[in-house]
């Protein structure tokens, strides 16, 4: 199967590949997987305290090459968007900007339900934090 | 001849169960092969010809998907409304994406080292086939419970652990793969 240029550019050099303190509070960790193939994602947000703007981004895939190019595209999109504005971006969206065949549409998926679970697991931290705050 | 029965257990004649008479199977292979032989029908009608050639398509597809266990349990799981594409059928622990996760960070490790690392992976190869055979023997449970049961519950975990049997069969291929490059 060959691969569209931007895929192979987002695999040849991805972006933001790392990891971030998962215990940091302003840090949202999202790890998914894909069933079909086996493959496994982890995308960290971390959020600004004052603006609320996703300051840093970055991801590890471990999977084919359109997992990681959808991945690595969603890190760079991620970034200086709000939580909301995250939370819009569809797969579809990825799909069209890497051209992705069919077969390969789940690859972008794995790269949506990752943002989703990412901040979620922001959200689910901040809440936790509130009463703490109030408290003091 | 009448419609064809689509479905592969229906096509062979037999129960729709999860564990199979892998020789029975392979009997009712063979005397449909015979049945449908094409050359049995050059004297026939086109449309029976035709059917011949659809049997003999569903025939062979359906003898490679019931054969195989894995291929047959996600044949079976699929007419059930257990599709791997279904929303919900895909979730797995959280421990076990982390630990997956994991153990590829691992391997990645050892890959980036040198030919000392040889040990380590051997060692990650051994661990990872350990796992896939206890998910093996765990599944092979399951199929005689739910073939006994016939109880949906058992379904929805087969469909759980064929999830994880996937990306611990991903991880037994990658060291491998990593283990048969180092030694060439
Ligand atoms: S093939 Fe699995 S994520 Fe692409």
């Amino acid at each position: 199967m060959s691969y569209s240029d931007k895929v192979l550019d987002h695999y040849n050099h991805p972006r933001n590949v790392g990891s971030l303190d998962r215990n940091d509070p302003n840090v949202g960790t999202g790890m998914v997987g894909a069933p079909e193939c086996g493959d496994v994602m982890k995308l960290q947000v971390k959020v600004d305290e004052m603006t609320g703007v996703i300051a840093e981004a970055k991801f590890k895939t471990f999977g084919c090459g359109s997992a990681i190019a959808s991945s690595s595209l969603a890190t760079e999109w991620l970034k200086g968007k709000t939580v909301d504005e995250a939370l819009a971006i569809k797969n579809t969206d990825i799909v069209n900007e890497l051209s992705l065949p069919p077969v390969k549409i789940h690859c972008s998926v794995l790269a949506e339900d990752a943002i989703k679970a990412a901040i979620s697991d922001y959200k689910k931290k901040q809440d936790q934090r509130k009463p703490v705050e109030a408290r003091a | 001849m009448g419609v064809l029965p689509s479905n592969y257990y229906d096509f062979f004649g037999i129960e729709h169960r999860l564990d199979l008479d892998l020789r029975d199977l392979e009997r009712r292979f063979y005397a449909l092969s015979r049945q449908y032989h094409p050359d049995r029908f050059t004297l026939k009608s086109a449309e029976e010809q035709q059917t011949a050639l659809d049997a003999t398509a569903i025939l062979n597809d359906g003898y490679r998907t019931l054969r195989d266990p894995l291929a047959r349990a996600e044949y079976l799981l699929k007419e059930n409304g257990f599709d791997i594409g279904e929303q919900g059928s895909k979730n797995v622990p959280p421990e076990l994406l982390e630990e997956v996760f994991e153990l590829n960070m691992a391997l990645e490790e050892l890959r980036a080292g040198d030919e000392s690392a040889r040990a380590g992976l051997e060692e990650a190869r051994a661990k990872f086939i350990a796992m896939r055979d206890g998910i093996d023997a765990e599944l092979k449970a399951k199929f005689a419970e739910y073939d006994g049961s016939r109880d949906r519950k058992v379904l929805a975990e087969v469909r759980g652990i064929l999830n994880r049997r996937r990306y611990v069969w991903n991880l037994v291929n990658e060291v491998e793969k990593e283990l048969a490059g180092a030694a060439a």
